[in-house]
């Protein structure tokens, strides 16, 4: 080693954003998930869970949010876990919009033709159906939205047949 | 985003999107999607197998042009290919199956025109 080089640093399991309420806020988000997830080794098929879940919690705050959520910032924070052969993530959208809890609201009924279907409603949808465990706290006025998404290296080996 | 269009027959379009499909991304076609879907052609194919992400947003897309379509006597299909985080995303929906949804460009297309 020369009296120049310095130790790698350990990537830091846990980073934090803060946005504005907007669509290309959102976009923005997206770009920062998939890069930090991909630093710190989260998978294509998680972080896309991940990343999917997460935009259709910011869209459901811009959308229902109220006045409160377009003059304060949205913070967005991703932990990664190392567990046995696998992993788990989670993102937190923190928000001070009003208070909303998407674990309370009922699964949209699947329409049988197609003008009967409604234009709208999937985000729920795609929170319960793509993550792995969905936790809610609303505290000092702010929603607090945890997307949990786990994965094993192994059965996903196992199911491409590489095992 | 990206969207193209090809006119195969008088009565057959295919209409190709590309790119991310979130709110900033469906904002960014939806005037073009929705005239070109609903427009005199009454068959249309709608090829997401460029689509690189998929929001609930795209999907309202998708469905009230469908829906619009329907409603002038025409049919759209949905063409995904090997885009399996599209096609899992359709089917969450179950849009998949009022919308009908291929992996095979031949099946897409006799299903647009039958």
């Amino acid at each position: 080693m020369t009296p120049f080089a310095s130790p790698r640093r350990p990537i830091d399991p846990v980073v934090q954003l803060s946005i504005r309420a907007d669509s290309d806020e959102t976009r923005r988000a997206s770009t920062w998930l998939g890069e930090a997830g991909s630093a710190r080794g989260i998978p294509a098929e998680p972080l896309w869970r991940l990343d999917l879940c997460m935009t259709e919690a910011l869209a459901n705050v811009l959308a229902h949010g109220g006045p409160e959520v377009a003059s304060n910032a949205i913070e967005l924070r991703l932990d990664v876990r190392a567990s046995g052969s696998g992993g788990e993530a989670s993102v937190t959208v923190s928000d001070r919009g009003i208070a909303f809890d998407p674990r309370t609201v009922q699964p949209k009924r699947r329409p049988r033709t197609l003008q009967e279907a409604e234009p709208g409603g999937h985000g729920v949808t795609f929170l319960r159906q793509f993550a792995d465990a969905l936790d809610y706290s609303y505290s000092e006025g702010q929603n607090h939205l945890t997307i949990h998404v786990r994965w094993n290296h192994e059965k996903a080996l196992a199911e491409k047949g590489l095992r | 985003m990206a969207i193209t269009y090809e006119d195969v027959s008088d009565s057959f379009r295919r209409i190709v999107l590309s790119g991310r499909l979130d709110s900033k991304g469906t904002d960014e076609i939806a005037v073009k999607f929705a005239a070109l879907s609903t427009a005199a052609k009454r068959r249309v194919l709608v090829d997401l197998t460029g689509i690189s992400f998929l929001a609930s947003i795209g999907i309202r897309a998708v469905l009230s042009n469908a829906k619009a379509l329907q409603n002038n006597g025409g049919r759209m299909v949905l063409f995904v290919g090997g885009n399996s985080a599209v096609a899992k995303t359709l089917e969450a929906t179950g849009i998949d199956t009022l919308v009908p949804m291929f992996a095979n460009a031949a099946e897409a297309e006799k299903a647009a025109l039958g």
